[in-house]
């Protein structure tokens, strides 16, 4: 197959040949792997690629996949990282516009009663800057002879790949993992990697979140070893059940053999052990391409929950046919169970409150690229003040982060990449004459599959809630499609989505409880106090601007009156800002939309946390950290 | 100087000012606008007359709510603000003790009590009127009492409070109060204590705004220990010696029948409304103490329309009195 430009353009093209999503789980050949740190079966590309950036595809070296191609020219630029923040394409804060407005006209195919034809609106855009990124080389031990596959934890928005002049795949949905398997093409010596990022494709109009707008390989990219028989997915579903003390396991697996290895007469053994490492259930199962079993009692357990985050270990051993480990594969899960019972929200039977944030991932330095010292950081700021749940607004996070929630009892709505106010809010006004992704069939697939990738990556974190279909979509059919999507796949979670309070006609489809934004206190009464249909919540509350965080009080005084109300998510965590040097004083500074000649802009819009661009909290946290404390 | 008790003060009738000296203190009232001078053991403290102010900076959240838009007249009330009378009261004679009249005094005229009001008239449309009272008593006690008179035709006002500009940047600032950055709708989190504030930090949000708020505040402390003056100073070769620091000085302001608000800043009130980012403001170079009365939340259900809520929005209908003392740092 050969790459096609035009399936920038064509929303029913979004990825090609890329591996199923599947869960995030480490596998190790034994336990060595694990204690050592160090994996023999990854390899890290992260680091220094060569680099060309054009300013639209026509420019683009369009044959520099090619191994012969003489790449002399190439700059170099650090992977991961934004191809603006290496100074290559201007900075852009745009809230709810389309980055686009005012400097290109553009209306997503099919839209206006099918109309809008898939045209070359990305493809052949005079501005739609492509960075062409080369990478050499050579296997590590640990990968040779081994199937091996190339992941990328986020590359912002498209991305066509090729290995030693071979094409291999085409993927979209910048925050989800994409994964292509290489071993038709990969040699021990002398790999030719070549990534085609394109900061714009008709995704662009299901990804214009209110934040910088940036392209680029912007999260970590690793190669992958698959032992001889290799887990691909996992879902653990452990349960707590209705006597809140007792568990339940279930696991199915997805496993798969290496070319000529047969899955007869290897096993799987599968072992819980609590946190002192002590076993609590054995099992054996002959391997098969689809292991499972259904639910087991476990006996007593220690549920999860965020006062006591307790997680046991899973582990997932493959013997081969002469009885010889081949993988591993652990994850920590904990026993807990989310129902709505008579308009309330319980967790072990309980009712639950979230003091929750809004978190962009962000790093004034390195935009969405953030550190696990930075994750470690956000995590312990939520500890200490108390802050007890967190909405990815409005994309999935890196994988760590999902860890840590587990790990720190951090309730989560687990958001889907997808936002398109631009496409309703228009000047401060609804229109809703084009809005995305709305009812047109020829973008449900792109949209449910944002849904499948965020749920197959993400389904055995404990710390997951609600599953969100993404923020400020307005609601038509492709969201009820994707509310559909995680009610089949999921049965232990809620699903959250807000945008349908302004289409109430799809409101028994589309998310189990009623979440709102910013609305006033007096009229989360009013709600609740006329036959709610669903428990509240608020997605994003206290809208903390500059200085702002007046009249917490209101909202928290909700939770004592009405137990439905399950209180909500500060907007935001972080202010989203960029330090630079300041040309007059050489001082580090931050600066803000607009400050980087970028129009239209919405300037210090994106500055809303309760922590400064430079992780240092605003005075705002400790009237956080005293009512969420007090309601904890 | 000749009254060196603590028992009545040393009053100078000037041609166009009022002088009251004590023990430790040197104080000027200037019949054309207010306090002119201020000294505490031979320091000055005020860089300009002490007035009422009426204008913060605005928030994200006063311009998403358009304050500004509403309340906009109390910007120019606050940086043009005509003082259009004078009263004074000396041990009980109301008398204005201006020339010629003053030529009736010597120089060791004393006092037990001395009462100074300056009335001001705002440029809003329509204009109101704020009395201010300073009542001196010998031990140096000066007690400020700021009366604003009411008009329901006045739209809300930002704040109402004394403005302080003091001449040089202090070191920093103590206080019996609440922890952090307070405002009326936002104080539940601050932990009673006494807090010790190292220069005058602006809190840094992206775009300068109002900052630096403490409510309930029992009394702070200001220090400085640079002085504009240029005794002991080579003026000749300003800048090209070391400028040492003297030995640190205060003032206190402290609540006189109920606790005040203030803020401490190193700038006015226009200087941050002007600045798009941190590094657009001047150099720190002032001290600027606002004693707040009233001070406006600053709300945050939203930053796009949502107001304050009613409690502590600050109406300009309603009369508004508050007071607080000026006094030497004893025992420090």
């Amino acid at each position: 197959m050969n790459a096609d430009i035009k399936w920038l353009d064509d929303p029913e093209v979004f990825r090609v040949n890329q591996m199923p999503a599947h869960s995030d789980h480490a596998f190790y050949l034994n336990e060595d792997g694990i204690l050592k740190g160090v994996n023999p079966l990854v390899q890290s590309l992260d680091g220094e690629w060569n680099f060309c950036y054009s300013v639209n595809s026509m420019e683009r070296p369009a044959d520099f996949y090619r191994e012969d191609f003489d790449k002399s020219t190439f700059d170099k630029i650090q992977v991961p990282g934004h191809i603006e923040l290496a100074g290559y394409d201007k900075i852009h804060y745009i809230n709810v516009m389309y980055p686009w407005e005012g400097h290109i006209f553009r209306r997503p195919a099919h839209s206006l009663e099918g109309k809008v034809p898939v045209g070359d609106s990305f493809s052949g855009a005079a501005y739609n800057p492509v960075g062409s990124y080369v990478k050499c080389f050579d296997l590590e031990p640990g990968l040779c002879g081994k199937r091996v596959s190339i992941f990328f934890e986020g590359v912002e928005q498209a991305m066509y790949v090729w290995l030693n002049g071979q094409f291999v795949g085409y993927a979209e949905d910048s925050f989800t993992p994409s994964e292509f398997d290489l071993t038709p093409y990969i040699r021990e010596k002398g790999n030719v990697l070549a990534v085609e990022v394109h900061k714009r494709c008709c995704a662009a109009f299901l990804e214009d979140q209110d934040f910088f707008r940036f392209f680029g390989i912007f999260r970590s990219v690793s190669l992958r070893a698959k032992p001889a028989l290799h887990v691909d997915d996992m879902w653990a579903k452990p349960l707590l059940l209705t006597d809140n003390v007792s568990g339940s396991l279930s696991l199915q697996c997805k496993v798969s053999a290496a070319e000529g290895v047969s899955m007869e007469g290897c096993k799987a053994k599968i072992s819980l052990l609590d946190a002192n490492h002590e076993s609590c259930f054995e099992k054996e199962l002959p391997l098969s391409a689809e292991l499972s079993f259904a639910p087991e009692d476990i006996g007593t357990v220690i549920p999860w929950d965020n006062h006591n985050p307790y997680l046991y270990t899973l582990i997932i051993r493959i013997f081969d046919a002469a009885g010889e480990l081949t993988e591993l594969v652990p994850y920590r899960i904990g026993f807990r169970r989310i129902e709505i019972k008579d308009g309330v929200i319980l967790f072990n039977g309980k009712r639950i409150i979230f003091n929750g944030v809004n978190r962009h991932e962000w790093n004034a330095e390195r935009g969405r690229c953030v550190t696990m010292e930075d994750m470690e950081f956000d995590m312990k700021v939520f500890k200490e003040n108390h802050i007890n749940s967190v909405r990815t607004c409005h994309y999935p996070d890196q994988i760590a982060w999902y860890y840590m929630c587990d790990i720190n009892g951090i309730y989560m709505i687990a958001e889907t990449n997808l936002e398109t106010h631009g496409s309703w809010c228009k000047f401060a006004a609804w229109d809703m004459s084009w809005n995305m992704p709305g009812d047109m069939p020829q973008w449900r697939e792109c949209v449910v599959d944002r849904a499948r990738n965020n749920f197959e990556t993400f389904k055995n974190h404990t710390s997951i809630v609600f599953w969100s279909l993404g923020n400020e979509s307005y609601a038509g059919e492709n969201l009820a499609a994707m509310n559909a999507y995680f009610k089949e796949a999921d049965d232990t979670r809620l699903v959250h989505y807000e945008g349908v309070v302004h289409n109430r006609s799809l409101e028994d489809r589309i998310s189990d409880v009623e979440s709102q934004m910013y609305t006033k206190p007096w009229d989360i009464a009013r709600y609740l106090e006329n036959n709610p249909k669903k428990p509240f919540i608020l997605c994003e509350y206290m809208h903390d601007m500059g200085n702002s965080m007046g009249g917490l009080k209101s909202y928290m005084d909700l939770l004592d009156k009405y137990p439905g109300y399950h209180g909500g998510f500060i907007w935001d965590y972080i202010d989203q800002a960029i330090m630079v040097t300041d040309e007059v004083t050489g001082e580090k500074v931050l600066r803000y939309g607009g400050d980087f000649d970028d129009r239209p802009a919405d300037y210090e819009f994106s500055a809303d946390g309760i922590m400064f661009a430079d992780r240092t909290p605003k005075p705002a946290m400790q009237e956080v950290k005293y009512y969420y404390g007090k309601y904890e | 100087m000749a009254n060196m008790n603590n028992t009545k003060l040393h009053v100078v009738y000037g041609d166009a000012t009022l002088g009251l000296h004590g023990e430790g203190f040197d104080y000027i009232f200037s019949y054309g606008g207010g306090p002119e001078s201020i000294v505490i053991d031979g320091k000055e403290w005020l860089y300009r007359t002490l007035k009422p102010t009426f204008w913060r900076a605005t928030t994200d959240n006063d311009r998403g709510n358009r304050l500004h838009m509403r309340s906009g007249m109390w910007l120019s009330a606050d940086m043009f603000l005509p003082c259009r009378g004078v009263k004074v009261c000396i041990d009980g004679n109301e008398e204005l003790p201006k020339a010629p009249m003053n030529n009736q005094f010597v120089g060791n005229e004393t006092a037990e009590n001395v009462s100074i009001t300056f009335t001001y008239i705002t440029i809003t449309v329509p204009e109101t009127k704020v009395e201010v009272t300073y009542d001196i008593t010998p031990d140096g006690k000066m007690v400020v009492t700021a009366h604003y008179f009411g008009n329901e035709k006045l739209p809300e006002l930002p704040v109402f409070g004394m403005r302080f500009i003091m001449p040089t940047k202090a070191d920093g600032f103590t206080y019996e109060g609440l922890s952090g950055e307070t405002y009326p709708d936002r104080m539940a989190g601050g932990i009673p204590g006494i807090y010790e504030v190292e220069g005058l930090p602006v809190t840094k949000y992206v775009v300068p705004q109002d900052c630096g708020v403490h409510m309930d505040t029992e009394w702070v402390k200001i220090y400085r220990s640079r002085v504009q003056s240029n005794v002991g100073r080579d003026i000749k070769v300003y800048g090209t010696k070391e400028d040492k620091p003297l030995d640190r000085f205060g003032i206190q302001i402290s609540a006189h029948n109920e606790k005040f608000a203030f803020s401490c800043l190193p700038y006015i009130a226009e200087e941050l409304e002007n600045a798009t980012h941190q590094e657009a403001l001047p150099p720190a170079r002032r001290t600027v103490l606002c004693v707040l009365g009233r001070v406006r939340g600053v709300g945050g259900f939203d930053s796009w329309g949502a107001d304050v809520e009613d409690a502590y929005r600050i109406s300009a209908a309603e009369d508004i009195t508050f007071s607080f003392a000026i006094s030497p740092i004893k025992n420090d």
